[in-house]
């Protein structure tokens, strides 16, 4: 059995004092410097710099596109930097891969855990690990003793498929230690956990600082992990903007600052009033295909005009909601209603007609087309309406001029009629499609994670539009894991879990801590 | 009647190995996430070479390694085309099998329809069987005992040993196996070049254990058959055992039929592989378990520098 | 594996590095195919001669190119209009071996008044055809049952089919052998007076230039292209794909069951078992080749048919099997994968850790 060098931490979790545990003229435990990638002639890291010290938390901090996960997929050798240098413990090394990261003591937690889910935990920790873990028996002790030791409850034999995200991210963690981290990598942690969720692993991570571990949490939520870190490095653009300050020598208003660039207007919360029923869901159940239960009975119902939250941890069924709303995927049982009319077994062409319009989280998975035009996946929709000539007809000029005047009226950067959209960024990207899809003809509008992945900037020109159309009348479903962005544009927010709806409340009575209670069951 | 039955169960296992041999073979091969329909023109090389080596007068045991060695040798292109250039997995796969019996025929020319003397059965120079396990067992040859040992030996690989862990990794989550330090793009050249040396056993085996001659196109389908019993068999070899039994038995009623003389539609009873192969495929899609046991992974580019 | 080599995808690849890979490949694959007809017996010097020289530059050679290429356009339009929605479809064979035995059927059955007997064989050939894909594509749709091996099975199965007439009911009473009667005047395709070039000919340009105007100017193909980019984005952006698939996926079936139709009422003139090996992965070559444009799949079509008169040749003077066809569009095909990567992907040398 390997030996971490990260002991037992049984620490409390009380704040640490910045460089706690490394005596003064210790190399830092990683450094990268000078660090160029590009992809496709794109640069995503320019002169980038980072230092970590031993025994510390750092947070790195910056909005998404700004570069951390990059350059930390860069230290860690899943991307090959085009120039740069990279030191550990104050050696140069040079990191070609994932074994190399391993051997120097590197641990990255990606946002996409990198377990196989048809996999066990001991299998996961065998197939890591290689040789070190022995037989599978002898895995699966390696695990529990891990398990124990840390204090994390991890089930070795239980099916990476089955468990909770949390749970997940605790397997992982797990593995990455098992693995010999000395520095553990943390990207976007919080993101897929509940307040309380995020409490607990952010005081684990404390604990692994004073036992002399080093903890890098990447996130563009620079409250949340302020309180718990030490020091903080801020990228923008490509480039470290600030390079590893106390956190206490920062305001969190100058980090952000530095972190946008420029503040961006917080969008005003739609206040007209509600009109008549929009949709209503009632009893909407759906399994997958290998029988799990997606949706138990989710009823909700939004009227014209009102914008409606709908929070959850990710995959407790939002998915197969949107899908079963789009009309790609059939429920079992319950029912859909539009404006009164049944629309339960409708094809998703008869609920466009009756003015549904779903934006889905993944904006390529039935959103919009890579391999088309912008002009085309604008027209795609339209054309049944009967705008672009005789039913057998493609009116290719009309289709043309409607698109130029759509990137022009909907600030789509980068668009062309004729430039093929999977080229787009993803925040203009999300623009053709909400042009395409807030036409004149919507009534109910089911966004899910419409801001995911995109810039202050962009985000907000996206949540802009959401309110305009809501002022205009239009239903609106915002489903989102963002509850400050739930918070910000609902009147009412409601909360599934396990594929129902467990509790709903008026945004005037609505906070974190109420909403992450419901979202994981404690209500 | 029960001469008719057992004369039929004999007849079974030599149809049922080859199917058996190149389904194992497409069994590793997508286990670690590669789309592989080729088994019909690596079949072709290795049934080809294997008769043109023991034609060459050299001993059919080692013939049959020809083949088997043939057979991975075109697989390694494949490999090469779809793991290393990444080229269309299916496009790829059907111009295998183009290449394959392209190869194989205009290699061969000059061994086609010579009889030899092949791999025998275990009763080639028995006195005439009596008892009926006796006539079963003679009718029998060692390849077939071969294929059976294989059939544990590619569950065992898969599903207990730490190559086999990875290859399955490699298949279900190639982000997740490069993370953990396995060489994807090896492991999968590896498992594709395996898979061939096994579709080329196959071949050999129709060559120079089954039939003692070559003939341009004497593959017939079988490759596609052992495609589809992959997709039966859910990508498990113990599963692959049970359809290549059942294919085996379809294949061989025909002929036992018309040799005991019922008067039967020889075409149309040699429809019935096919036919059944495709009423399998219904069936297993109508059983709704369609998707959770395919590797999660099949098909795919892997490609490490993919912004995820 | 490589590990010195960094791979990155092109998002944005320039049209002349696609048109010059794309290029690159194919000579690349005919450079192993020619050194492979050397390594087995053709004269290096013979090979410029037959292919080029008898295939395309005398007349007599030319006619028999053109009279190869005329079912070929038909496959080539089948495979491309199939793959254009993503649908594989690997039972061209079997389509135009009932398109064959359809058309053969209104013929020997002489069904109709002799003036109609022709176009009637002919719809009859896309018509079965058309049926025969109808199965896989059924299966799909409604089960999700993998097109790639039902339509090869099914493939097999109408081979079988023709077998058990033609060495049955069919078979020539006077020879015994598995071939049917001849047709009679009227039901054969007229020659051009080129060659043995006929009607089918002229035939196949005009469907070329139907599925031209089906795939490439009308909303159904705007469809199809969604379809086959998208599925799922386009059923949600109100696509009817279930009628746009049936649509292109029954006319490649009929593109398919007319080569058929074409081959026995055109060159053949009768039923043989003969007829019909090798055009599935010829169609697919030709698609692929062509990109899966219609008109360029003439093109690519009329050169593959070059090959076929050139193996004639070979087979006659060199003794090569014929499988020689089926190996130079694999070995061609082989290269043009290899060399697509190059436009697919940027391939560039790690320079990490050199220098600050």
């Amino acid at each position: 059995m390997t030996e971490t060098a990260i002991a037992h931490p049984a620490g409390d979790g009380r704040p640490v004092s910045p460089g706690a545990g490394a005596p003064p003229g210790t190399p830092p435990a990683l450094e990268l410097a000078g660090v160029h990638k590009a992809f496709d002639g794109k640069p995503a890291l320019i002169d980038a710099g980072f230092t970590l010290r031993r025994g510390e938390v750092h947070a790195l901090v910056g909005e998404n596109g700004a570069g951390k996960s990059t350059l930390m997929n860069v230290a860690t050798g899943v991307y090959a930097a085009d120039a740069g240098r990279e030191l550990v413990d104050g050696e140069l090394v040079r990191i070609r891969g994932p074994v190399d990261a391993a051997a120097a003591g590197l641990g990255m937690v990606h946002q996409h855990f990198r377990l196989v889910p048809r996999f066990t935990v001991a299998e996961n920790v065998r197939l890591a690990l290689g040789r070190r873990a022995g037989s599978p028996a002898a895995a699966a002790a390696l695990v529990a003793a891990k398990a124990e030791k840390i204090g994390f409850p991890v089930r070795p034999d239980a099916r990476v498929a089955d468990l909770s995200v949390a749970e997940r991210q605790r397997a992982e963690i797990l593995k990455v230690l098992l693995l010999g981290a000395r520095v553990l990598i943390l990207d976007e942690p919080t993101a897929v956990l509940t307040e309380q969720e995020s409490d607990a692993l952010l005081a684990f991570t404390a604990r692994l600082a004073t036992q002399g571990g080093s903890v890098v949490l990447i996130t563009h939520k620079l409250r949340e992990v302020a309180a718990r870190a030490d020091r903080v490095t801020v990228m923008r653009q490509g480039r470290t903007v600030l390079d590893g300050a106390p956190i206490a020598s920062v305001s969190s208003a100058e980090v952000a600052r530095l972190a946008v660039g420029a503040t961006v207007a917080p969008v005003a919360r739609p206040r007209r009033a509600p009109g008549g029923p929009a949709l209503t869901v009632d009893g909407l159940a759906h399994r997958r295909d290998d029988g799990g239960v997606t949706l138990d009975g989710l009823t909700l119902s939004l009227r014209e005009g009102e914008v409606l939250g709908l929070a959850g941890v990710g995959g407790n069924g939002q998915s197969e909601l949107v899908a079963c709303l789009a009309g790609l995927a059939a429920p079992r049982a319950g029912s859909v209603a539009l404006a009164g009319r049944d629309i339960t077994t409708a094809s998703p062409a008869a609920r466009r007609d009756l003015g549904l319009r779903v934006v889905p989280a993944d904006r390529f998975a039935f959103g919009l087309i890579r391999g088309f035009s912008v002009a085309d996946n604008l027209a795609l929709a339209a054309l049944r309406r009967g705008r672009y000539g005789a039913p057998f007809g493609v009116a290719r000029r009309r289709i043309r001029r409607d698109a130029e005047a759509a990137i022009r009226d909907h600030e789509i950067h980068g668009a062309a009629p004729g430039r093929s959209t999977g080229l787009l960024s993803g925040g203009n990207a999300q623009k053709v499609l909400l042009a395409r899809e807030l036409d004149d003809a919507v009534r109910v509008l089911v966004a899910h994670s419409p801001t995911r992945g995109l810039d202050v900037r962009a985000a907000q020109a996206v949540q802009a539009a959401i309110a305009a159309a809501a002022e205009r009348g239009v239903a609106c479903l915002l489903i989102s894991e963002d509850l400050e962005e739930l918070m910000a544009l609902s009147a009412r927010i409601a909360v599934i879990n396990r594929g129902r709806i467990v509790g709903e409340m008026p945004v005037e009575d609505a906070s974190a801590a109420a909403l992450g209670a419901l979202m994981v069951g404690h209500a | 009647m029960s001469g008719f039955l057992v004369g039929w169960l004999a007849a079974i296992p030599a149809y049922a190995a080859p199917l058996l041999l190149a389904a194992l073979g497409l069994i590793l091969s997508e286990r670690a996430g590669v789309l592989n329909l080729s088994a019909e023109g690596v079949m072709a090389i290795g049934a080809m070479t294997g008769a043109a080596v023991v034609l060459s007068g050299i001993a059919p045991t080692l013939g049959i390694l020809a083949g088997v060695a043939a057979g991975a040798g075109l697989s390694l292109v494949f490999a090469i085309v779809v793991v290393v250039f990444r080229g269309d997995q299916t496009l790829a796969g059907l111009t295998t099998v183009a290449v394959g019996i392209g190869l194989a025929g205009v290699l061969g020319r000059d061994y086609v329809q010579k009889p030899f003397a092949g791999i025998e059965r275990f009763g080639a120079d028995a006195a005439p069987a009596t008892g009926a396990f006796e006539r079963f067992f003679l009718q029998q040859d060692p390849l077939i005992l071969v294929t059976l040992v294989l059939v544990v030996a590619v569950w065992w690989f898969l599903e207990r040993t730490r190559a086999g862990l990875q290859l399955r990794a490699v298949g279900e989550d190639p982000g997740t196996a490069d993370v953990a330090g396995v060489d994807v793009q090896m492991v999968r050249i590896a498992a594709v070049v395996a898979g061939g040396a096994l579709c080329g056993l196959s071949g050999a085996y129709l060559s120079v254990a089954a039939s003692h001659v070559w003939v341009e196109g004497m593959i017939a389908g079988r490759g596609w058959i052992a495609v589809a019993l992959v997709i039966f068999a859910r990508w498990d070899a113990r599963r692959a055992l049970l359809g290549a039994l059942i294919f085996g038995a379809a294949e061989a009623l025909g002929p036992r039929l018309q040799a005991v003389g019922a008067p039967v539609p020889t075409y149309l009873m040699m429809m019935l592989p096919y036919a059944l192969t495709l009423a399998v495929l219904v069936l297993s899609s109508l059983v709704g378990r369609r998707g959770t046991d395919e590797p999660a992974a099949l098909g795919s580019i892997y490609l490490r520098q993919d912004k995820s | 594996m490589l590990d010195g080599l960094v791979i990155t995808r092109r998002f944005d690849t320039p049209t002349w590095l696609l048109a010059l890979v794309f290029l690159a490949g194919i000579a690349a694959g005919l450079a192993m195919a020619t050194a492979l007809l050397v390594a087995i017996g053709v004269p290096a010097s013979a090979l410029f001669n037959e292919v080029i020289g008898e295939a395309f530059m005398t007349a007599s050679g030319l006619a028999q190119t053109l009279t190869f290429a005329t079912p070929l356009i038909c496959v080539g339009l089948s495979a491309a209009v199939a793959l254009r929605l993503r649908f594989w479809n690997i039972g061209i064979e079997g389509q135009l071996w009932l398109g064959a035995l359809g058309a053969t059927a209104v013929a020997l059955g002489d069904v109709g008044p002799e003036a109609t007997r022709l176009p009637l064989m002919l719809v009859a050939a896309a018509l079965a055809g058309a049926a025969w894909i109808a199965l896989p594509l059924v299966l799909k749709l409604r089960l999700g049952v993998s097109e790639v091996i039902s339509t090869l099975l099914l493939g097999s199965i109408a081979f079988l089919f023709a077998q058990h007439l033609l060495f049955g009911a069919w078979r020539d009473p006077a020879t015994g052998f598995p071939i049917s009667l001849a047709f009679d005047a009227s039901e054969r395709l007229a020659a051009l007076g080129f060659g043995r070039t006929h009607l089918g000919l002229p035939i196949a340009l005009a469907a070329a230039l139907l599925v031209w105007f089906l795939v490439d100017v009308t909303r159904l193909g705007f469809y199809g292209r969604a379809v086959g980019e998208n599925i799922e984005a386009a059923r949600a952006a109100g696509v009817p794909v279930i009628a746009v698939t049936c649509a292109f996926v029954l006319l490649s079936g009929a593109l398919s069951g007319l080569a058929g139709g074409l081959i026995v009422a055109g060159t053949e003139h009768r039923m043989s078992l003969t007829l019909g090996a090798g055009y599935t992965f010829s169609g697919i070559v030709i698609a692929f080749l062509g990109r899966f444009r219609p008109l360029a799949t003439v093109v690519v079509a009329v050169i593959i048919g070059g090959v076929f008169t050139a193996s004639d040749v070979f087979k006659v003077f060199y003794g090569i099997s014929e499988a020689v066809v089926v190996l130079l569009q694999g070995l061609v095909l082989f290269g043009v994968l290899v060399a697509q990567f190059f436009g697919a992907y940027r391939i560039s040398r790690a320079n990490w850790g050199a220098s600050a």
